[in-house]
């Protein structure tokens, strides 16, 4: 296959872009339907991400890598699925500032912990090792068809949350948000859902979190910093946080423009890549999620159209 | 062949609540101290009484969503004398898988939700509500459809695809959601406020034929032509206790009941 046409910056640009949209994608569930602020995303990311690595590059697998990778693939999975479950349960019954406090915290303790528990993660060193389950040729060739195939599993994501709106569940999502006592008297079982839309969420963004750990194939705890959180949300309250593509527009206007339009076309000067670019990105990020929260809360797509939905699916 | 065994069936027994020493307290004040109150003897019951004298606190303890200091109440689902439910050990959202629902005093919506939305919520069953059902919507609705439009026709609300606007729609939605969870005890509070004439009276009406197939009913209105009209048995309520009980007939007669709180006006 020939791909020369393609750069690597662009791939690795799309990539970015791909995955905060899986993440905003999932929390826009979260902040969007049941109206939790979940700060944590990165740690859940992040726990996905090591609990893959580490599973994958520390054990002896008696058999053939592929199913190796497979297999811790799901672990990572599993593991930031219960340690949404585990926030889930601390949080679902606090007020805002205690989610706020809660997911944040755990976000550090994930950074921290990383970083601590060097014999298992390589600390700041980082951990290597990692790889695609496949070999198709070149590096460039490799990181393309993963790039297809993340693309393709957030996809799924954002078919997933479509679906959710246009069932029960959804609908349960926006009741428990809007009003809990309400809907606690009317036999929904608030907590239980807020358990549960957490041990999903998490283990969609820990997914999110191995897929990306192959893309990068090596594991640094620069990765786990509060930026990827706030790229998620930045990405989905421009876009528009009740909105089902949100995230999807949001995450190409934000890291879609700053990753890839901003940092090939605009000619920085060299130095700045590794230092300045960063700052300046979560500078404007942060700036934008002000502008947007004072002049249009809602983002750009604007509130949920439940009258509309119901309309398509109910009237006539 | 199910439907004849059926009916042979004697109707079941009514349910009822004991509530025995419940006390609640919001900082310090005792604001509902109720040593014994058995209700649902009647098929309708009335619970009046000042404003302040406690009875939205009683009801909200009854459905749990208020904690109780000390207390506890119990529902029994085919009269006091079969076995007990303690509700004041469940949670809420439990309250509504044993018949026990409650309309509510001031207005509860859920904001973002059209009028179907918020109907369909009530009918829908918690195993079509997990994160992996996301194909049941057409399940939920087909199972309700004529249930749920036969209370839109009944009350002619607009399109229910639209949010409810007045403040008298979401009265009745709310009343609406409740009537939806086939309640067996049924806690009404002051659930025609602010409704004009024809609509309360449709109100009753729902009220009398759910009481009359065997559902308990307990209602606190401020429009006492509405309890006088429907209750077959009234509670006075006072400084957080029911301090009498009685017929409408004699309530309406007794002296201390006009003069706290009647006035000779409503009588
Ligand atoms: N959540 C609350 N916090 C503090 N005081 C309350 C609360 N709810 C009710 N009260 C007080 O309890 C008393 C009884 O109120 P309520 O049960 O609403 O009376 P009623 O429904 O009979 O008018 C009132 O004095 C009211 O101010
Ligand atoms: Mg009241």
């Amino acid at each position: 296959m020939n791909l020369d046409w393609l750069d690597a910056f662009l791939i690795s640009g799309l990539f970015s872009v791909v995955i905060i949209i899986g993440l905003g994608l999932l929390l826009h569930l979260q902040l969007g339907l049941a109206r939790i602020a979940n700060f944590g995303v990165v740690g859940f990311f992040g726990i996905g991400m090591y609990a893959f690595g580490v599973m994958f590059v520390k054990v002896d697998w008696p058999f053939s890598e592929v199913w190796a990778f497979f297999i811790s693939l799901a672990f990572g999975t599993l593991v930031a699925g219960l340690s949404g479950l585990l926030v889930g349960w601390l949080i679902a019954d606090l007020d805002e500032d205690g989610v706020l406090v809660g997911t944040l915290g755990f976000a550090t303790a994930v950074l921290i912990l990383a970083t601590t528990e060097q014999d298992l993660t390589g600390g700041a060193l980082g951990l290597g090792g990692l790889k695609f389950p496949y070999d198709i040729g070149s590096v460039k060739a490799n990181e393309f068809l993963w790039l297809i195939i993340v693309t393709t599993v957030v996809a799924l994501i954002l078919l997933y949350v479509g679906r959710v709106h246009r069932s029960p569940y959804g609908r349960l999502l926006i009741a428990v948000g809007a009003n809990e006592p309400l809907a606690r008297s009317l036999g929904k079982p608030a907590f239980r859902t807020k358990l549960w839309l957490f041990a999903v969420g998490s283990a969609g963004m820990g997914l999110l979190g191995a897929l990306f750990g192959v893309m990068v194939r090596f594991l640094d705890i620069s990765n786990l910093g509060i930026d990827v959180t706030l790229a998620a949300m930045v990405a989905l309250v421009l876009g528009g946080t009740a909105r089902v593509w949100g995230a999807v527009i949001g995450g190409f206007l934000t890291i879609g423009l700053f990753e890839i339009v901003v940092q090939s076309y605009i000619p920085f000067p060299q130095g700045w890549y590794g230092q300045a670019i960063p700052v300046v990105r979560q500078m404007v990020f942060g700036a934008t999620l002000i502008v947007v929260l004072l002049f249009r809360p809602l983002g750009i797509l604007g509130d949920m159209r439940r009258d509309k939905l119901m309309r398509s699916m109910h009237g006539g | 062949m199910v439907a004849e065994a059926k009916e042979q069936q004697p109707p079941a027994a009514r349910p009822q609540i004991k509530v025995e020493k419940a006390v609640k307290s919001f900082s310090g004040r005792v604001v509902v101290d109720i040593d014994e109150l058995v209700l649902g003897d009647q098929p309708i019951e009335g619970l009046i009484g000042p404003n302040g004298a406690g009875k939205t606190t009683l009801m909200r303890m009854i459905m749990h969503s208020t904690p109780l200091d000390q207390g506890t109440v119990t529902l029994y689902p085919s009269g006091i004398n079969g076995e007990g439910i303690v509700l004041s050990a469940l949670p809420t959202h439990r309250m509504a898988r044993h018949g026990v629902v409650k309309s509510n005093q001031v207005i509860m919506d859920f904001d973002k939700l059209t009028i179907l939305d918020s109907l369909l919520l009530a009918v829908a069953q918690h195993k079509y509500e997990q994160p992996q059902r996301i194909f049941d919507e057409k399940r939920v609705y087909d199972e309700s459809a004529a249930r749920i439009h036969e209370y839109l026709e009944f009350f002619a609300f607009g399109d229910p695809t639209q949010f409810a606007g007045s403040a008298g729609e979401k009265k009745l939605l709310d009343i609406v959601r409740c009537l939806l969870l086939e309640p067996r005890f049924l806690l009404l509070d002051e659930p025609t406020a602010g409704l004009p004439e024809e609509l309360t009276e449709k109100v009753m009406q729902l009220i009398r034929d759910l009481a009359a197939t065997g559902t308990a009913v307990v209602i606190v209105e401020h429009d006492l032509s509405v309890i006088w009209n429907l209750s077959n048995e009234v509670h006075f309520m006072a400084e957080g206790n029911v301090v009498m009980r009685g017929s409408p007939q004699e309530i309406r007669k007794n002296k201390t009941v006009i003069e706290k709180y009647l006035g000779e006006g409503h009588v």
